[in-house]
This record gives structure tokens, sequence and C-alpha cells, in this order.
């Protein structure tokens, strides 16, 4: 299987502790997907009966309640305005960062971290105070735009500033710009399209943080998807159960695609490394 | 003191061969080159010498001890990577140290041995520095300094000049081949670096796909190439048709001449590179349509475009295919 | 330039909101009164409380997290390996409160299938101080997500580390501890430790995932649920603002820190 750079440790260790976090972290999911799918109580499960009564059935029911496709589409229209918004805002940012103030980088990094400093909660006890100045804003369902632009700032920023870095931009813009390209065109026309993997991975991490958000969605009461589960597991525990793991299957498979997508780059470079 | 021995070494990664029938002997305080392209296995030699990569047959030995038993860190030799080996958290002085403190030496010896050997590369004043701090050419003074404290049997330096600019690296280079005669330390270098492996070594070693094609003097490799690929790889060659089948003349065994009476092929100048104290004229021979260069010491001749020339041969080819 | 604009409004401004609440007195002045009292008695206990808990759990975090990353970085075969690591490890780190209590519930939970097959080999997992809405349990519901945060962080400072350093402290004489000891962690030091206190802020302000396990009104973000929910009495709320108030200066402190060693170790990696 895996094997760490031919020591003799890594031969089983590494394997070893590989396992343990695969078991960690698949069995939980594992849980759940059961208590979801098989119509039978822990109490009553023997190894006899282990592979009885699943069935994809609460998983149809929390279809086709009606919340369900408000819910989700809501979320879903959350999740591209705030990857679009983000983009619009850390794209030029970032590109005027590395370009004219690339001391103010590490300032710029700061401020992306401060979500981590304000969390949810904080934000929470600050939108409540505001929720009476601000209620026309608060009332449209998309008011947590810009919120969850905010919360994803810490992983948006990091993907379109890894993204940026890993190319000569100065030598690209200069480039542009002497052929006769003005600024917004060479953001379009020529770094945009070497950036599609970090943007992609930009747009992802976005769906991942708008799909997983509950406080705040809950506190403005706003219909998300994630509200919408929570809700749903009181009625219905395996139903929402069985849609928190669809959620997360999803949300996996995702970053996987990503990660197959700007792989062949990295395989790339290793190759170029080589032997004399 | 001491000889580095390799006997028929073989060495594959997967598919490829790296290594194979690998012999060579090192006598105590030479300095052999290893010189070839990319690819050609010389690096794998020298790592095999180290001890990071192991060979699937053959032994490496150290003075007549086989060192194939004894792991890298072992092994006492000192070594200097292409670039990025200092540590990055220890200043110039502890880093020249790093390998005396793992020997546990008293630190009024290690602190002496760092003074000297900071002398012997020119950087007395920079112990306090940190890597972050210094240019790629210190950086690696650096390099050998901590390499040669520990008083290795032999030194191996991975293309150790590859990645400075030019004028960094000639200076280096008159240094390294200064400290080595000074030290008398057993010395493998890897270069890709013709001019380099000709400057500074006892001996060279020419190396394609894994094989040696020629050891030798410097002077023997550059002017009795014993195979085509020598010849072509050390030096430039022009290669001429003939009787005698394929003829390869290097630039300066050609002399250029004014008029088309005196020579044995006549053409026309096509292009001239002037070079300082030397002119390299590109001709192209009426008979065979061949493009040949032809070195001529300054003040000989100019070379204008489109005159009429004849060459001849200076002494003997130096092969032929 | 827009973009300091829009987290001025969206970020500072709530903020600064919070610590206006937090600086009215019960009737409306002006005053530290509230702050004051946010940190004394029950609530000093509670931040003490919640400041030990998110460090054991950071602790526990950085350690496992920072052995797993290393043993990721160093996968030869397969390939794809180590791409499926770095891809769940992002979808874990954002795992969302709800989800991931709910999975732990349904594998250790009293009714979880884990604790059944537990039972059937003999170990009862409750039988002395867990529960999920322990400390201990706690302390392993929150590695699920920061466990692989600290991968994420400290992956890159990983692969920073440059094989050469490994061979030439190998040619100098030294062995693997020898390395470790005097090059490697050393090197790693500013981001392990930077990730420590990563994993400290995310433990520390969690909320859902620990709303759905426990009342624990020790633990900081929930207590300012508390203050701020439904039935509290109209003064009581101050309260609750400046504890969120303190809470935002204590992250800002960890976070400052952790900026400071970000750029230290960048000084390294390039």
């Amino acid at each position: 299987m895996a094997i760490v750079r031919g020591r003799v440790f890594g031969r089983v260790v590494a394997p070893l502790i590989l396992l343990v976090a695969a078991a960690f972290f698949i069995l939980p999911l594992f849980a759940m997907m059961r208590f979801a799918l098989q119509n039978v109580q822990v109490i009553d499960l023997r190894w006899s009966n282990l592979f009885d009564k699943w069935s994809l059935a609460p998983l149809w029911s929390a279809f086709s309640d009606d919340q369900f496709g408000r819910a989700l589409t809501l979320s879903l229209k959350l999740a591209f305005g705030t990857g679009l918004i983000s983009l619009l805002l850390l794209v030029p940012t970032i590109v005027w960062v590395h370009l004219r103030l690339p001391r103010a980088r590490s300032t710029v990094e700061f401020l992306t971290i401060l979500p981590y400093v304000i969390p949810a909660i904080g934000m929470v006890a600050g939108i409540m105070v505001i929720k009476p100045h601000a209620r026309w804003f608060l009332n449209s369902d998309l008011s947590l735009i810009p919120f969850y632009v905010v919360l994803a700032l810490p992983f948006t920023f990091r993907s379109i500033d890894s993204g940026l870095k890993a190319l000569d931009l100065r030598t690209l813009v200069e480039a542009s710009r002497s052929l006769g390209y003005g600024w917004m065109r060479t953001i379009v026309h020529v770094i945009v399209p070497n950036l599609r993997t970090a943007i992609l991975s930009c747009l992802f991490l976005t769906v991942a943080v708008v799909l997983g958000e509950y406080t705040i969605a809950d506190v403005l009461l706003k219909r998300t998807f994630p509200a919408f589960m929570g809700e749903y597991r009181g009625s219905d525990p395996k139903g929402g159960y069985g849609l928190a793991i669809l959620s997360l299957v999803v949300t996996t498979l995702i970053f996987m695609i990503i990660g197959l997508v700007s792989r062949p780059k990295s395989a790339r470079r290793r190759r170029a490394r080589g032997t004399t | 003191m001491t000889s580095l021995e390799f006997s028929s070494i073989r060495k594959c990664f997967g598919p490829t061969v790296a290594l194979a029938d690998f012999d060579l002997t090192i006598a105590p305080g030479e300095f052999i080159s290893l010189l070839g392209p990319s690819g050609c296995g010389k690096t794998t030699a020298l790592r095999i010498a180290a001890g990071f990569e192991r060979a699937d047959a053959g032994t490496v030995s150290l003075g007549g001890h086989e060192l194939s038993p004894i792991p890298a860190h072992k092994r006492n030799m000192g070594m200097v990577f292409q670039s990025y080996s200092l540590f990055p958290n220890l200043d110039v002085r502890k880093n020249v140290a790093f390998g005396l403190k793992t020997r546990r030496l008293e630190s009024s010896v290690i602190a002496r041995r760092v003074d000297e050997m900071l002398e012997i590369v020119q950087l007395s004043g920079l112990g306090d520095r940190f890597p972050h701090q210094l240019s790629g050419g210190q950086q690696q003074r650096v390099a050998l300094a901590r390499a040669l404290a520990v008083r290795p049997e032999v030194l191996l330096l991975d293309e150790p000049l590859s990645a400075l600019d030019a004028r960094v690296r000639s200076t280096l280079r008159d240094e390294i081949k200064r400290i080595q005669r000074d030290t008398g330390v057993t010395t493998l270098f890897v270069t890709h670096d013709q001019d380099e492996a000709l400057a500074m070594s006892d001996r060279v070693g020419v190396m394609s796909e894994g094989r040696l094609e020629q050891v030798g003097s410097p002077h023997e490799v550059y002017q009795s190439p014993a195979s085509p690929f020598v010849a072509r790889f050390v030096g430039s060659i022009n290669e001429i048709p003939s009787e005698q089948g394929t003829i390869l003349v290097r630039p300066e065994a050609l002399t250029i001449h004014e008029n088309v009476l005196h020579g044995k092929w006549i053409g026309t100048v096509v292009a001239s590179t002037f070079q300082g104290p030397s002119t390299l004229i590109d001709v192209r021979l009426d008979a065979l349509d061949l493009l040949v260069r032809v070195h001529a010491p300054t003040g000989t001749y100019d070379g204008v475009a489109g005159s009429r020339v004849s060459i001849s041969m200076v002494g003997d080819h130096l092969l032929a295919v | 330039m827009p973009f300091l604009a829009f987290l001025v409004l969206f970020l500072i401004v709530p903020a600064i909101s919070v610590f206006s609440q937090a600086l009215r007195g019960a009737n409306g002045e002006f005053g530290f009164a509230s702050m004051g009292e946010a940190f004394s008695g029950q609530n000093l206990d509670a931040f003490w409380f919640s400041i030990t808990f998110s460090a054991g759990a950071a602790a526990v975090g950085t350690i496992l997290g920072t052995l797993l990353a290393y043993v990721a970085a160093s996968i030869t075969r397969p390939r794809w390996l180590r791409n499926a690591v770095t891809a769940f490890s992002g979808v874990a780190a954002n795992m969302g409160g709800l989800p991931l209590a709910f999975a732990f519930l349904s594998l250790l939970g009293r009714q979880g299938l884990g604790t059944k097959l537990l039972n059937g080999v003999g170990i009862d997992l409750y039988a002395g101080d867990f529960g999920l809405g322990e400390v201990t349990g706690l302390i392993t519901v929150y590695s699920y997500f920061n466990i692989p945060l600290m991968v994420l962080v400290i992956l890159p400072a990983i692969d920073g580390l440059k094989p050469a350093w490994r061979e030439a402290c190998s040619s100098l004489g030294g062995n693997s501890s020898t390395y470790w000891r005097r090059v490697g962690l050393p090197v790693l030091a500013p981001s392990i430790l930077g990730g420590f206190i990563l994993l400290f802020a995310n433990s520390f302000s969690a909320y859902a995932t620990a709303a759905q396990l426990t009342d624990n009104s020790k633990i900081v973000p929930l207590r300012i649920g508390f203050f701020l929910g439904g039935d509290v009495s109209v003064g009581e709320d101050a309260v609750g603002y400046a504890l969120a108030a303190w809470m935002i200066v204590i992250m800002a402190v960890a976070m400052i820190l952790y900026w400071a060693l970000r750029r230290r170790a960048e000084r390294w990696q390039s």
C-alpha cells in the first residue's frame, strides 16, 4: 500500500496511522448513514439482520417535503452569490496587492483571518444589535451573502492568493499591457484563465461554507438548506441525517474533483525535477 | 587521504537503467569529475557513494573497506549539494559546527575549527549571519566549510556551481580547486559543465546513459576522445565526410586562408562570432554543403560574410567514424 | 478599496456594535460595569474552563494533525492517496456543527453503532466519565475538524522541508533523531505553534457543534447564546454582549500571535 520513503518504520507505522485516521473519519459518517437508511433500531441490531431493511425511503420523503426544494434553491443561490462576490472582491484586490504593495500582503492576510476573531457567535451578537436598525436590509434572504463572504474569507483568500503566487504575475501583466490591453481586459482575459483551478476551488469552498453554516441563518430566520436540515431532523431524524450525509458526500466529491483537476500541474513539476 | 573505488555498480530505477558496469577508482587526494548530460547517471553514482541510494549490484569501497553495510550517516564523507542545503534555522557558525557537534567535540575545539574553516573559505566576518541573508555564492562557501569541517575522508560535490551566476561561478571554481589542493581531500565532483570539469580536475570521467565512456586527464579527454560521444560532448566538433568515413575535427585544428588556393576545402563565409581573444567563423563548404566552424585567433582573419575562403587541417583528425 | 469597505461594513460594524452594547450598563448608560461583570464570578469560571478546554482540544488536534500530515506528505505510492487526504481535510475542517454532532451521536452516542459494537466485545464506553457532552467526548468530536485543519495548515510547511537538509544532516553524521531535533522540528516550530493557535481559536468559538451535544454553560459561546437567547430579562443581555466582547478580545490576541508566527515561518520557507 502506501510506502514512506522506504524506511522500515514507514512500511508498518505509516499505513497503520492512515488506517486509524481513515477509521476515525469515516466511521461516524458511516454510522450516520446507517441510522438514516436502515430501518432497524440499534438495540435490535444483530449480525444477522445487518443487511435488512435498508432503503432510501427516508431520503425520498425528505426530498418530497415542500420546504426541501425551496431551502436547497436558496442555499444554492446564496452559494453562487457568495462565490461570485468573493471572486469579484478578491481577484482585483489580491492582484493589486501582489503588484503594487507586496509588503502589505501579510497585513491583508491578517485581515482575512479576522473572521476567526469574530466567530459566528460573535457576528450573531453583533447582528442582533443591528437588527432593529437595518430591518429593510436584513429582510431579504440574500442579505446572508455578505456575511457568508466574510465567513469564507480565510479560505477563499488562501486559494486565490496561492493561485496568483504560482503565476509570474508581474511579467504577465506587463506583457499584456504592453500589447495594448487595459486593466479590465487584462484581468478578464489574461489573469483569470490562468487562475482556473484557484477560482474553481474558491467557488467550491464557498459552497462548502454555505452548506455548512447554520448559526447566522438560524438567528436571521432564513430558511437555508442547513437550517432546513436542522428543522427536519426534529420531525424525521432519519431523513435529516440522511440529508446531512448526502450533502457531505457531495461536498467531498467536489473537493476530490478539484484535487484531480489540479494534479497534472504538480505531477509535471515532480517529473521535471528528476535525476541527473 | 583515502581512495574511493566503485566496482561493477549497477542501478536501475524501475525500467530505467541509471548505471551499468560502472567501474572507477579514485586515488587518494585525487580530484575527479564526472561529466555528462542530464540523466547520464553521474549524480546517481555520487549518491550511491554517499549512501543515499543503494546499488542493485556491485560494491563501493573506501580505502579498501566495503561501504554497502554502512549507513549514510556513518560514512564520514563531506557533501556539498547544488543549493538550499544550509540549515535555515542556524546561523553560519552553527551550520559549520553541525557535524562537529554531532561528533561531540569540545566546544573550544569546535570554535577553533569553525574559525579555521571560515578563514579557508574567506567568510570570516559573517559567522553570525543566517542563510537567507547570504548570497548564493556565500551560501555555497558555507556549505563547503561545513562539509570540510569534519575532516572527511572523501568530499562529494553535486553540481555545486550550477545554480550560481557566471562570474561567481568562475571565482568559486578556482577557490574550490585551491582548497582541495591545500587540504588534499579525495574529491568526486559531478557537473554537466565541461569548462568546470576541464579546469578543475586531475581526471575526468565522461558519462553517457549510465556508462563511463572515458576516464582520463583533461588533456586526454579533450585531445584523444575515446568515442564520438566524448568528442562531441567535450568541446565543439566539426563532422566532415572524407575517404576515411566521417572525421571529427575541432575548430582550432582548422586554419582558414583568405583565398581558395591553399586549403583542402573551399567555401563561403556565412557568419562570424567575435569572442574577444578569438573569433569563430562559420563557413559553408561548396562540395559538401556543410557548415564548418573554424577558430581563428583575433588578428589573423576577420571573417567578412560572403568572402570566398579555403580551409586546411592542422595535424591529424580526432576520430573517424 | 471596495474590499476594505466591505470588510468594515460586515465584519467590523457588528463587532463594534457588540462592544458598544457591552459598554452600556443595565440602564443604557455608558460604563464598564458589564465588562467587569462578564469577567468575574461564574463568568470567569466559564472563561477559564473554555480556555483550558480549547487548549486541550487544540493540543490533541495539533499533535495528531502534525503526525497525520507528516505521513500524508511522505506518501509516494499510490499517488492519489495524498490528494484524497487533502480533499477530505478541506471538507472535514469546515464541517458544520449539526452534521458532525449527528454523526458522532450515531456512532458513539448511548444508542450508537460503535457503542453497541464495543459492548459486544466487552468494552462499556459509558462505564467511566465518557459522554459526548463531557470534555473527553467533546474533544473527540472537535478533533474531527481540528485535525484536518492542522493538516491543511502544516502540510505546506512539511513540503517546504528540503530533502537536501535531511541528506546534509546525514552526511555530517546525524541520524533521524538528530535531524528532527536540530533542524526539522525547529523549522516547523512556527507553523506548528501557529496551527495550535488556530485550532485554539477554532475550538474556543465553536458553537453549533457544542450546542447539539451539551448544554454546558461553561462553554463561552454557549453561555453567550443563553444570555442573548429568548427568555432573558432586559438588563441581562448586556452581560451577554460583554461576554462576546471579551471573547473577541481573546480571539484577537490569539490571532495576532498567529499572524506573527506565520510571518516568521514564511521567512524560512522561501
